[in-house]
């Protein structure tokens, strides 16, 4: 299990960037009170999808507004068609983390 | 020395002469003003707090230089300016809805949405999608967006579309920038703004604005008998001018008005206490000071009283269609009491702005009959001299 962040970090308008040893980034959400987990990175620009904007459940590309579920990565609006990698979170004693 | 002709009597160098109409109402004069100013000088296009987050940005409009510019807020909290341009085949990177487009992006980049190219706020190429089918010649380094001169005073943003400004903009403003020192603009943030075209040339709209002489009569329905002694301290510097316009303050308002200046004092013709202004703004204490009228060269008026301030911008669309803006700024308003009266005092001011541009399209068309060739001039209508003796400069320099 890989620690991100604690809870408290974590806010329903902002996306946490956390950046792993290796430079990996993952996006850490807090949606309607759940947690989830994705790439940071789009799929189909060089994006940080940490400054994209959360719309509907779904995670909107600051480049060119393609969007993906954030529940199970899902590609749902072009130019975005491959699906983004999601992780399965789990809370230890106030942190997050994730499985790799 | 005959005290009615006292700017005559200062100011010499002007002359006393009429003024030829044929700079309002040729094309080609047009030209040479497009060239010689608007593509020459610092224009004044926002204010900063116009894009208060990272990643703001607002794209306006400038017809006269064949532009439009983008002014982005970035990640490192400054405000660069660019063309609205795609380096990939010359589209308007951000799509303008009106002469002013504002938006924002959390990631402070642009976007063309004719390619999907993305910019970012510090105006480089960041992406290009199937950038491996451009060929080699092809330099994303070299294809950032084309930068604008822009340069800040008083929380104003200022471009130059020189490739070389002949002027820095401190030098460019010299003396007006000193005038207006100290005077709080930022804090007075509670603003409207009307706009719209009027068929007129921008120094039409500017002359309607450069004198008090009109007050009496276009203004009898807004402000009632309150043109006193008219222009106080005129100081012209450099290509820019200013003056007091002072009004009978003691004016008995109409009933709803006289409530309203008692809550808030934001209407322009009532007394308040002097306790913002520079010092170099009413030197001599006037009782009848209303407000400070001043023309920052060449297109942007900028007003400033107690509590209040209010600029006028006439951007030039053609030789006789002018984009006219209006802003007024006065203190956020703490009560509901306050904030009723200041929609007071602003409505009153837009009802006068209205009787001020309703003349403007008439000058315009009468002027283009070309049944007389010269306007003319009293002494207290030294602004409007000074622009034409200024513009005439400029144009041909």
């Amino acid at each position: 299990m890989i620690r991100l962040c604690s809870v408290e970090e974590l806010d329903e308008d902002e996306i946490l960037r956390v950046e792993l040893d290796g430079g990996h980034g993952i996006a850490v959400y807090l949606l309607d009170g759940e947690i989830f987990a994705t790439d940071d990175l789009c799929t189909h620009g060089e994006a940080s999808l940490a400054e994209g904007e959360i719309e509907d459940g779904k995670i909107v590309c600051p480049f060119h507004l393609g969007s993906f579920d954030i529940r199970t990565g899902a590609a749902c609006a072009a130019p975005c068609s491959i699906a983004l990698k999601t992780y399965p979170v789990e809370v230890i004693g106030g942190d997050v983390h994730i499985a790799m | 020395m005959n005290d009615a002709h006292r700017w005559l009597n200062e100011h010499p160098e002007l002359g006393s002469g009429p003024i030829p109409i044929e700079p309002y109402i040729a094309p080609d004069w047009y030209e040479r003003e497009r060239e010689k100013i608007f593509r020459k000088v610092w224009l004044c296009v926002g204010r900063v707090d116009e894009i208060p987050k990272k990643g703001d940005y607002k794209v306006k409009r400038l017809a006269a230089a064949d532009t439009s510019v983008i002014l982005m807020r970035g990640k490192d909290d400054v405000v660069r300016a660019y063309h609205n341009i795609c380096a990939h085949r010359g589209n308007t990177v951000v799509t303008e809805t009106g002469p002013e487009t504002f938006g924002r992006s959390k990631a402070a980049i642009v976007t063309c949405r004719f390619h999907g190219w993305v910019y970012g706020a510090d105006g480089a190429l960041k992406h290009v999608p199937s950038e491996e089918r451009f060929y080699e010649c092809f330099d994303k380094q070299k294809n950032g967006l084309s930068p604008i001169h822009v340069d800040f005073w008083e929380g104003f943003i200022f471009i130059n579309l020189a490739e070389t400004p002949d002027a820095s903009l401190t030098e460019f403003l010299g003396d007006y920038a000193a005038h207006f020192a100290g005077f709080p603009f930022a804090e007075l943030s509670y603003q409207f703004t009307y706009y719209t075209e009027l068929e007129c040339n921008w120094k039409v709209a500017h002359d309607a604005f450069a004198e008090a002489y009109h007050v009496d009569t276009i203004h009898a329905g807004s402000f009632p008998n309150t043109f006193s002694t008219g222009l106080q301290n005129v100081k012209l510097m450099g290509p820019h001018r200013t003056c007091a316009v002072c009004l009978t303050l003691g004016a008995t308002p109409t009933p709803v008005a006289g409530i309203a200046n008692s809550i808030a004092g934001a209407s322009l013709v009532t007394q308040r206490a002097e306790t913002m202004l520079p010092p170099s703004i009413n030197p001599d204490k006037r009782e009848d000071f209303a407000f400070e009228l001043s023309v920052l060269f060449p297109n942007t008026l900028i007003h400033v009283s107690e509590g209040i301030w209010f600029t006028h911008q006439f951007w030039p669309i053609a030789h006789n269609r002018t984009l006219w803006e209006g802003r007024y700024y006065v203190r956020p308003p703490k009560t509901n009491a306050e904030r009723w009266a200041m929609e007071h005092a602003m409505t009153l001011q837009r009802n006068a702005w209205l009787e001020d541009t309703a003349t403007m399209e008439d000058t315009q068309r009468a002027m283009q009959s070309r049944a007389k060739t010269v306007q003319n001039l009293q002494d207290d209508e030294i602004l409007i001299r000074h622009s034409a003796v200024v513009v005439d400069e400029y144009v041909n320099a």
